[in-house]
């Protein structure tokens, strides 16, 4: 059992709501925990031999997974039948809202329950922090985006719910008052990036967000636009410094110096949606008696949500205060970023609460997804580069981004920034000068989608890298070599990448590939056939992780040898369950028997407490607080930012060597009859797994079921649960174990022997990455590289992509099939971004509640090379390179190789996205 | 009101009353539990909600549940996602689409074990050539969205299965 | 009046993006008799043929009368999703037939439209691109138009009831102006003055 301790140490106004306390018991159903670990006990676990997935079988035979599959009739002591409710939201964002007009429910279709702003103000919900912003609009508001909703209505059954949407969809239900335009809100961010490195690259930096600090504008326009210039204010000494700097590099220029090939283009890219096939739903079920709420949703945050649910109702009226949350994550039906954060569990909560002892459950058609799910921001680009006509080289960068966040903060802060640090793509430029900010709009609330920032400001990027090189001219490959980050170079935040940079293989790779080389051929072969033939080549690199990610897993091994993984990370399609188990599988000999993920209530073990903001701290307010030995940063993070890999397997494969050092290796050397004293005893990172045995050179091969069995029998260390945190680089501790120091790469650890409970074991020497880290913008990176031809019909403008190929690293992968699958499904997404995707911003947008998939365009098959496209993946720089996330990087590249292509073979360069068949038909006239 | 009896992966179920208006989608979903078939779009636009009908003739093909009405069905007998395996033992398509990774989140993954088993027993009946498999493999399952995977491992492994058998679903010439 | 109503239906058209979720809102077609002030037989039936270009220009009409084997859909007229194609019979590929999707009816709750005998027109009945003079040589030719004599035409307008569907489309689409009847009376009258097309 486990308490957020997070909410009492915050302070004052802790709610002391208990969450995640009870797992459901087992009845004759299967209980959710049962259903969502797995293969489950009896069933085949395709894992097992590489031969699928571990939720292979679950998913091509409609098993119960999914947060919409569930249904209180489903959930073992819940009651039996399920309410259902809808969300009324509001497609005017320029007038007042005057209140709700349901005359057309009346009668049998009348909602039991109508919950108003009014409602939520009287009962003392309160809006998370990160949240900020009506959860319901009150009257009298203009609403603050298109899209926000007004007001949860709750019906008794499915049938009234389903009569009422349809009364209600061709009726204008909300009144709206006198015209105000949109509220205006401050902006979500601005900073400047600005770095003048040394003489050489070696040489210490002239300035640099690592050395002096991230820097934002004092000063803004009456229209939230920040004020770039220097401007003589006192208390912006910071500023002024960095705004010097980029000053001078920007007129550096556009001094029309000979020397310099200056090009200064501007790039717009479009709103899109995740369109993951799942719309966000939940079930919830409030039992006022027990004071026990129970949650089931699908989200990327899972440790968010139930913290944000918390809080919501943590200072609510005592009828709708639970004194328990118990929290059900479930799979997620695909994500990308788009559950996120997201603020549906806060609706799925409050109608529980308002119509308590009966479960309800909302849901999102897909209009209402589409009016409410959380978009990819659009970015307008303006971007300077100058190259040095005699070397080729880069000189001098300057950007200025600006991000429409839409209605909601959401992560739009953290995207500019990691689109300003993305600018530079793959390059190494001694100055840049890069400005970026995020303002509010009246547009449906944009936040971290796949590959967030990077994808907009590298595509501008790559594509300008293209125009560059035919401006010199010099070759692209060769382009990209003289300019390539190498080893140990440094980012322009200012610090170095601390994993391998293969940008010179992947560029080799490209090169050699028949796409690339036989370009000119096939050119002149589509002018021989009457169609435009074009290749474009781009190389991106994609930081992963977010500069502070918690994570938690057990791993505990029977005495028969079947292991269970228990991790907090989340499956959305990324395969996070098959990857943790082949990772812990190359420390214990076996994939795992049972996995469950999304689990932010097995932990209590640790009894963690975490305080403060971790990218904000201050490194005395760290040193303090890490005195606690039960203190972190931060406790668990949401699956995001390609941290799969790398962060959501960590505190497993950690789990797992301790397991297997101090469980199984003694339980080996006992019935290899091996001393303790003997030197040979402490020769066990030797040892291999192989075929599910344990191989030491010159002796016996011992299976695992043995091994486990002698673990068990000698009290030994049987299960691990850990913790790591990752602020760039991960924390480390010393814990005594079997009377020996071990240090690893973990914060705390509780273990389990034999079979007994699990017991914290406390930690010393801890070293949490220091908090000036927080200046860092990336230091985890994994790159990519493409390669694609095209063919374009004179007459219609019609695009067919005929062949592609995609390079990439990713370290160690856990699971090739499934990086393979991501690539692909990178490159689908990939393509239906330059030519297909658009949602306009406002009115006529996706806030206003009638888009679907009719006018929504994702790429099909028919319009991918389905048997054209070739993914290959470096192997690891050596057999310990730990593995690095791809799930983003995979994509970005293929968005400006299309451009590029579309450039060689129609000779226009289109500066936005999408780029239809009609522009390239208009281009083409 | 109408009463509605249809044939669920073997099983009768009904007469039952149902509502005109309602969809044979939630029909399923929220009447009988069977969230196998999923909800997508609403719109028959992505098709992870289409089911299998089993027309007397003994010929199959899919239909989507989003949008037509659950007394369309009445009288008929389908094949749902959860009626493809058999006394516990996975379709060779269901087991292929396991082997190849075909799927990533698995929610689409209903509606392409349904479209690729119709496909099978189509060809079953009217074999293709080898030169035209692929696009009538494409054909076939064009109106299934996947946002994941890019479509190539289902397509693959749909491939795979019929190459594995080509006495079966290949013509000679 | 009529300038009224045109104005009114292009504003319609070109309004806003997404039609898809109006009101239905219908646009009047002028009876044959309102065009007795043309004294010229020619000109009246050429002015009535282009009365008729309303129903036959509309959306709900050349969504399925398109240039080539795809449907459209919508008031932008943009392409089906799915990406369906007309097959050997109009009636979709083998793997997607159109009524897999479009049962006997519209259903309205889901916004779909629906008839027994929804299909793609011929390739040579196309009215996608063309003018108004093109599509009437077009719909006058047997070879073009299925076969069918003038009269029959009247018939196929006034009465065939997938024709009909354009007037009663469904929850979420803008019904073809004017009704069924009043179109059939406009081709008969057309046909009755000569069955002149305009230019």
């Amino acid at each position: 059992m486990w308490t957020s301790r997070r909410e009492f140490v915050k302070g004052a106004t802790a709610s002391g709501i208990a969450l995640s306390l009870s797992r459901l018991a087992l009845a004759e159903e299967p209980g959710f925990a049962a259903r969502e670990t797995l293969p489950g006990r009896q069933a085949w676990n395709p894992a097992a031999t590489g031969a699928g997935r571990i939720d292979g079988v679950a998913k091509v035979t409609g098993a119960k997974l999914y947060a919409s599959d569930f249904r209180a009739a489903d959930l073992p002591g819940w009651p039996a039948n399920t309410s259902h409710a809808m969300l009324i939201r509001a497609a005017d964002a320029t007038h007042v809202y005057d209140g709700l007009d349901l005359s057309r429910l009346s009668g049998a279709l009348k909602p039991v329950v109508v919950v108003t702003a009014a409602d939520l103000a009287r009962t003392g919900m309160r809006v998370p922090e990160f949240y900020a912003g009506d959860l319901l609009c009150p009257v009298g508001k203009t609403p603050l985006y298109l899209g926000q909703p007004v007001a949860l209505l709750i019906f008794e059954d499915f049938d009234t719910f389903d009569q009422a949407r349809l009364a209600l969809r061709d009726e204008a239900v909300l009144k709206f008052g006198k015209e105000t335009g949109p509220v205006k809100m401050p902006n979500y961010g601005a900073f400047r990036f600005t770095r003048v490195g040394g003489p050489t690259p070696d040489a210490l930096d002239v300035y640099s967000p690592v050395k002096n600090g991230w820097v934002s504008p004092g000063r803004f326009e009456d229209s939230g636009r920040p004020i770039w210039a220097r401007l003589p204010i006192p208390s912006g000494q910071d500023y002024a410094e960095a705004a010097s700097y980029g000053e001078k590099i920007r007129a550096e220029l556009a001094a029309n110096n000979p020397a310099l090939l200056v090009l200064d283009r501007e790039f717009e890219t479009q709103s899109v949606d995740p369109m993951f096939l799942e719309p966000e739903s939940g079930l919830a079920w409030y039992d006022a008696r027990r004071k026990n709420l129970e949650l089931v949703v699908g989200v990327q945050s899972p440790y968010e949500a139930a913290e944000s649910v918390a809080y919501l109702l943590g200072n609510a009226q005592a009828a709708f205060k639970p004194a328990r949350i118990n929290n059900n994550f479930a799979y997620c039906g695909g994500g990308f970023g788009g559950r996120d954060h997201t603020p549906f569990p806060l609706y799925v909560a409050l109608a529980a609460v308002f119509f308590p002892n009966r479960p309800v459950r909302l849901a999102n058609n897909r209009f209402e997804q589409f009016q409410l799910g959380i978009k990819r921001h659009a970015f307008k680009i303006r971007t300077r580069i100058g190259v040095d006509r005699a070397t080729g080289k880069m000189v001098g960068f300057a950007a200025d981004h600006a991000l429409d966040g839409g209605g909601l903060a959401n992560f739009s802060g953290q995207v500019a920034t990691v689109g300003a640090n993305a600018a530079l793509g793959i390059y190494y430029v001694p100055k840049v000068d890069v400005t970026t900010y995020a303002f509010h709009s009246r547009g449906v609330t944009a936040g971290s989608m796949r590959g967030y920032g990077t994808l907009q400001t590298m595509t501008a990027l790559e594509v300008l890298v293209d125009e560059i090189c035919t401006a010199l001219p010099l070759d692209p490959i060769e382009f990209r070599r003289r300019n390539a980050l190498a080893t140990g170079g440094r980012t322009m935040a200012g610090n170095p990448y601390i994993v391998s940079i293969r940008t010179p293989e992947i560029l080799d790779k490209l090169e050699q590939h028949p796409i690339w080389k036989e370009r000119a051929e096939q050119k002149a072969r589509g002018q021989q056939a009457g169609f435009l033939v074009g290749t474009g080549i781009a190389c991106a690199t994609k930081d992963y992780g977010t500069g502070g990610d918690g994570t938690l897993a057990s791993v505990e091994l029977t005495p028969d040898g079947r292991i269970t993984i228990h991790c907090d990370y989340v499956e959305m399609g990324t395969g996070i369950g098959t990857a943790v188990a082949n990772r812990v599988a190359a420390h214990l000999g076996r994939v795992a028997d049972q996995i469950a993920v999304a689990q932010v209530d097995t932990f209590g073990p640790l009894a963690l407490v975490t305080s403060g903001d971790s990218y904000t701290m201050k490194q005395k307010t760290q040193d303090a607080a890490a005195r606690n030995p039960r203190w972190v940063p931060a406790i668990s993070t949401a699956s995001t930012a390609s941290i799969g890999a790398h962060v959501g397997t960590h505190a497993a494969a950690e789990a797992a060597r301790i397991v297997f050092r101090f469980g199984l290796w003694p339980a080996a050397l006992e019935l290899w009859g091996i001393a303790p004293n003997d030197p040979k005893a402490s020769e066990w990172k030797t040892a291999r797994w192989k075929d599910g045995q344990l191989i030491m050179p010159g002796l016996p091969p011992l299976a695992l079921p043995a091994v486990a069995a002698k673990a068990h029998a000698r009290n030994g260390v049987t299960g691990a649960m850990a913790h790591a945190f990752n602020r760039w680089a991960w924390s480390q501790a010393t814990f005594s174990l079997n009377g020996q120091a071990w240090t690893a790469d973990i914060d705390a650890l509780a273990v389990r022997r034999g079979s007994g409970k699990y017991v914290r074991v406390d930690r010393s020497n801890v070293k949490f990455p220091p908090t000036d880290f927080n200046r860092i913008g990336q230091s985890y990176t994994s790159g990519c590289g493409h390669v694609m031809r095209i063919e374009i019909d004179r007459a219609t403008g019609a695009l067919r992509i005929a062949k592609a190929y995609s390079v990439l690293e990713c370290g160690q992968a856990l699971v090739p099939e499934v990086v393979i699958g991501q690539a692909q499904g990178g490159f689908a997404m990939g393509v239906g971004y330059t030519l297909l995707e658009t949602l306009p911003l406002y009115e006529d947008g996706p806030g206003n509640g009638k888009w679907n998939l009719g006018q929504y365009i994702v790429a099909r098959g028919s319009d991918l090379p389905l048997h054209n496209l070739e993914i290959e993946v470096l192997p690891p720089v050596d057999e310990n390179e730990r593995p690095k996330g791809m799930a983003e990087v995979v994509m970005v590249p293929v968005v400006p190789a299309l451009l590029n292509a579309i450039y060689d073979a129609i000779g226009h360069r289109f500066q936005s996205l999408p780029v239809t068949q009609k522009m390239i038909k208009g281009a083409l006239k | 009101m109408t009463m509605l009896t249809v044939t669920i992966n073997g099983r009768a179920y009904g007469p039952r009353e149902v509502r005109d208006e309602l969809s044979m989608n939630d029909f399923l979903r929220e009447y009988l539990g069977m969230t196998g078939t999923k909800f997508g779009c609403g719109a028959a636009q992505c098709l992870s909600c289409a089911v299998i009908i089993d027309n007397p003739d003994g010929t199959s093909h899919t239909m989507p549940t989003c949008v037509v009405s659950a007394m369309n069905f009445n009288g008929k007998a389908i094949r749902t996602i959860e009626g493809h395996a058999k006394d516990g033992e996975l379709s060779v398509l269901q087991k292929a689409f396991i082997n190849h990774f075909a799927f990533q989140c698995g929610y689409c993954t209903p509606g392409f074990v349904n479209e690729g088993q119709v496909l099978l027993e189509r060809l079953a009946k009217k074999p293709v050539a080898r030169v035209d498999l692929e696009k009538t493999i494409a054909e076939a399952l064009d109106g299934h969205l996947c946002r994941c995977t890019g479509y190539i491992k289902y397509h693959e492994a749909v491939r795979d299965v019929i190459l594995a058998d080509p006495g079966r679903y290949l013509s000679r010439d | 009046m009529r300038i009224k109503v045109l104005v009114a239906l292009a504003a319609l058209l070109t309004g806003t993006p997404t039609l898809d979720g109006v009101s239905e809102q219908s646009v009047n077609l002028a009876t044959p008799e309102s065009f007795a002030s043309i004294a010229d037989t020619a000109a009246r039936s050429a002015a009535m043929f282009t009365e008729l270009g309303k129903v036959l220009t509309h959306p709900r009409c050349v969504n399925c009368h398109p240039a080539g084997d795809h449907p459209h859909q919508g008031e932008q007229g943009r392409l089906h999703q799915p990406p369906v194609e007309r097959g050997a019979d109009g009636h979709g590929l083998p793997a997607m037939r159109c009524s897999s999707c479009h049962q006997q009816a519209n259903f309205d709750p889901a916004r779909i439209p629906g008839h027994p005998e929804w299909h793609l027109a011929p390739r040579e009945m196309a009215w996608e691109g063309k003018t108004l003079g093109e599509i009437c040589a077009q719909i006058k030719d047997p070879a073009r138009n299925g076969g069918r004599s003038l009269e029959e035409l009247v018939h196929h307008i006034g009465t065939d009831t997938l024709v009909g569907w354009a007037w009663a489309p469904g929850f979420g689409r803008l019904p073809a102006p004017g009704t069924q009847k009043q179109a059939g009376a406009l081709v008969e009258a057309w046909v009755k003055a000569g069955a002149v097309c305009p230019n």
